[in-house]
C-alpha cells in the first residue's frame, strides 16, 4: 500500500539539488522527471515542519512516553524506500565515477607517451622534431577531455565532486603543455590559453586555476635540468632566456597569497630551481661563454663581446 | 678547478646576502649582477611584453584564490557555528526523562530552527553553483551534526527516521525562489545518521537507567534498522573510508544496546515492574545495570 501522495515541486527540488545544484529548480521542473526515471515513484510528504505525519507502523503498542504507536519488528516501508532510492543514486554516481576513472586512465597514459617523447629535448634533439611529436597528442587529449565533460555533462553542477578523480593528471598534462608552449614561443602558456588548447570551456566543464598553477610549478622543475643539458650540448644563451623566464614566473607567483596547501609546498620548490639556473646562468657566465649578448640584457649589466676575455686558470 | 668551487661558493654567498656584486669575483667591475633576492616587483625585470602579461594574469589568478580562499573562511565558520550549536540541541534532548518528555523536546526543536534560520543561512549564499562540491570539505562536519541533531528530535518526538526530503524541505524557506535553496546532500546525510546512531545509543542506555525500557527497545531496533539499510549503501558513497569506519562505530552502539537489554532482560525477576506507570518502579535493591 502505498501512499499516492507526490509532491513533485519538493521532489524534484530536493533530488535536484543533489544532483543539478547548478539548474533553478523552479525553472526546470519538466526537465527533471525524464532525467530521472529510477526515482518517479517517490512519496513523501509536503509540510515543511520537522514533524510530519509518517504513517503508521505496523507493531505491539509503545511505551507511553512516545505518542506514536509503533514497536516494529520490521524496519519501516518509508524507511526502506528512502535507503533504496539512496542506493540507486549512489549506484549511478558511482558508475559514473568508474566511467571518468577509465578516461582519466587513458589521459594518463597519453601523457606519460607525451612526456616521454619531450625528454627527447634534453638529449638536444631539435625541439621543433619533438614538439611535432608531442602537439600530436594533444588532439588526443582534446578528445578525452570532451568525454569528460560529456560524462559530467548528466549531473550538472558536479564538476568538483569528481574533481579529485582527475586533478593530478590535469596537472601533469598542463605541466606538458606549458614546456611545450616555452619551447616553442619562450612564453609561459595562460590558463585560457591552456583550457583552449584542450578544447574545454570554463562553462561547462573547464580547467581549474589551482591545477593550471600547479601544473605550471611541475613546469619549472624542468627547467633546471633542461638548462644543464642545453649547456653541455652547447647552447650557451639558454640559461639567459630561463633565467629570464622563470625570474618573471616566480615574480609572477608571487603576486598570488596562497595557503599551505599543495599549491604552496610546489611553489616553494619553484624558488629552488630558480636559484639552480641562477647557478648555471652565472656559471656560463664567467667563463664568457656566452656569445655575443643583446640589448636585452642591459638591464642585468652583462659585458659581453669580444673583448672580455678571462682566462680561468683550473 | 679550485676556482670554480670559490666561484660558486661565492655566488652562494651572494645569494644569501643579497648585496652588491662581490668585488672578488673575477669579472672586472660590477659586470654581473645576480639579481638581488629582496622582494621583487614586477618592474625590477625588463618591462618587456611577456612580463606584463604576466602581471595581469596572475593578477586574475590572485584575485579568484583570495576570493576562493575567503569564501572557505567564511564557509568553515558557518559550519563550526552550526556545529556548535546543534551540539547543544543534542545535549538538550539527552535531558529527556519519563515526565518532562514535551517541554524538553520543544526547546530542542525551537533551538534547531533558530539553528537553521541563524546560521544554516549563512551557507546559502555561499553554497551556489559549483562551490556546492567544491567547498564540501569546509561544510561537511557542520551539516552532519545539523542533521544529526534534527534526526535525534525527530525520533524522540515520533520514534520515526527524519528523511533526507524532509529536512531539506525545513531548508527551502530560507533562501529566496530566485536562487538556488541550500539543499543537504546524500552523503553528508548518511554521515550524519551514522552519528545519530551513537547519540542513540547514549539515550538508550540513559533510559534504560531511568527504567524506560521499553523505550530502550524501540531504539535498540530503530538502530537495527539503520545499520542494516546503510551496510548495502556504504560500498557506493563517494570515499567511503570515513562511512566505513563509522560503520564500525555502529555495530559496537548497536550491541551494546543490545547488552544493555540483554541485562535488563535477564535480571526481569529482580526488576521492579518497568514500564509500568508506577514512579516508584526502579531497580530496587539491584546494582547498578551492568552495560
Amino acid at each position: 500500500m502505498k501512499s499516492a501522495f507526490r509532491n513533485a515541486y519538493l521532489f524534484t527540488v530536493s533530488l535536484s539539488r543533489s544532483l543539478n545544484p547548478n539548474t533553478n529548480p523552479y525553472l526546470n521542473l519538466s526537465s527533471f522527471s525524464h532525467k530521472l526515471p529510477l526515482l518517479s515513484t517517490t512519496t513523501y510528504l509536503s509540510p515543511p515542519l520537522l514533524i510530519s505525519r509518517h504513517r503508521k507502523v505496523p507493531g505491539r503498542s509503545f511505551s507511553t512516553t512516545l505518542s506514536m504507536s509503533g514497536g516494529a519488528d520490521s524496519p519501516s516501508p518509508s524507511l526502506d524506500k528512502q535507503f533504496e532510492e539512496f542506493r540507486s543514486k549512489l549506484e549511478e554516481s558511482g558508475s559514473l565515477r568508474e566511467k571518468i576513472r577509465a578516461v582519466v586512465l587513458e589521459i594518463e597514459s597519453t601523457t606519460r607517451l607525451m612526456h616521454s617523447g619531450l625528454l627527447l629535448v634534453h638529449q638536444s634533439r631539435p625541439v621543433p622534431e619533438v614538439l611535432e611529436k608531442a602537439k600530436a597528442q594533444i588532439g588526443v587529449l582534446q578528445g578525452f577531455y570532451n568525454r569528460l565533460a560529456e560524462i559530467t555533462r548528466e549531473c550538472p553542477g558536479q564538476y568538483y565532486r569528481y574533481h579529485g578523480d582527475w586533478k593530478s593528471e590535469t596537472q601533469t598534462v598542463v605541466s606538458l603543455l606549458t614546456f611545450m608552449h616555452w619551447l616553442e614561443t619562450g612564453n609561459l602558456l595562460m590558463h585560457s590559453e591552456a583550457e583552449e588548447k584542450l578544447g574545454l570551456n570554463s562553462l561547462e566543464f573547464g580547467l581549474d586555476i589551482e591545477d593550471y598553477l600547479i601544473g605550471v610549478c611541475f613546469m619549472s622543475n624542468e627547467m633546471p635540468r633542461y638548462v644543464v643539458n642545453q649547456v653541455t650540448s652547447g647552447d650557451y644563451d639558454c640559461p639567459r632566456k630561463v633565467l629570464k623566464f622563470l625570474t618573471d614566473l616566480h615574480a609572477a607567483f608571487r603576486m598570488l597569497n596562497l595557503r599551505n596547501d599543495f599549491l604552496r609546498k610546489k611553489f616553494d620548490g619553484m624558488k629552488y630551481d630558480l636559484r639552480r639556473v641562477e647557478e648555471v646562468y652565472y656559471d656560463v657566465k664567467i667563463r664568457g661563454l656566452t656569445g655575443t649578448g643583446d640589448s636585452k640584457d642591459a638591464n642585468q649589466g652583462v659585458v659581453e663581446g669580444e673583448d672580455y676575455d678571462v682566462k680561468i686558470v683550473g | 678547478m679550485l676556482l670554480t668551487r670559490l666561484a660558486s661558493s661565492t655566488v652562494h654567498r651572494l645569494f644569501i646576502v643579497a648585496s652588491k656584486p662581490n668585488p672578488h669575483l673575477l669579472h672586472q667591475g660590477a659586470a654581473l649582477q645576480i639579481p638581488p633576492k629582496t622582494a621583487r616587483t614586477m618592474s625590477t625585470t625588463s618591462e618587456s611584453s611577456s612580463s606584463s602579461s604576466f602581471k595581469e594574469a596572475f593578477g586574475n589568478y590572485a584575485d579568484y584564490l583570495n576570493n576562493l580562499n575567503e569564501k572557505r573562511e567564511r564557509v568553515v565558520k558557518a559550519s563550526r557555528d552550526i556545529t556548535m550549536n546543534s551540539k547543544k540541541v543534542i545535549f538538550q534532548v539527552h535531558r529527556i526523562s519519563k515526565y518532562n518528555r514535551d517541554e524538553v523536546l520543544d526547546k530542542a526543536e525551537k533551538d534547531l530552527a533558530a539553528v537553521t534560520k541563524q546560521y544554516m543561512v549563512k551557507l546559502v549564499k555561499e553554497l551556489q553553483g559549483t562551490d556546492f562540491w567544491k567547498l564540501r570539505r569546509a561544510y561537511s562536519p557542520g551539516v552532519q551534526e545539523y542533521v544529526e541533531a534534527a534526526t535525534f528530535c525527530k525520533f524522540c518526538r515520533t520514534g520515526t527516521l527524519l528523511h533526507l526530503d524532509e529536512i531539506n524541505a525545513t531548508l527551502l524557506p530560507l533562501s529566496e525562489p530566485s536562487i538556488e535553496p541550500l539543499q543537504i546532500n546524500v552523503l553528508d546525510y548518511l554521515l550524519g545518521l551514522a552519528d545519530l546512531t551513537g547519540e542513540l545509543m547514549r539515550l538508550a542506555i540513559g533510559r534504560i537507567s531511568d527504567g524506560e525500557l521499553e523505550y530502550a527497545k524501540k531504539i535498540c531496533q530503530f538502530v537495527r534498522d539503520i545499520y542494516r539499510e546503510l551496510t548495502l549503501i556504504v560500498p557506493y558513497i563517494d570515499d567511503g573510508s570515513d562511512m566505513k569506519i563509522k560503520m564500525d562505530t555502529m555495530l559496537q552502539s548497536v550491541v551494546k544496546i543490545e547488552n544493555a537489554c540483554f541485562s535488563v532482560h535477564v535480571r526481569g525477576s529482580e526488576y521492579m515492574p518497568l514500564g509500568s506507570s508506577e514512579p516508584s518502579s526502579f531497580l530496587l535493591g539491584v546494582s547498578d545495570v551492568e552495560l
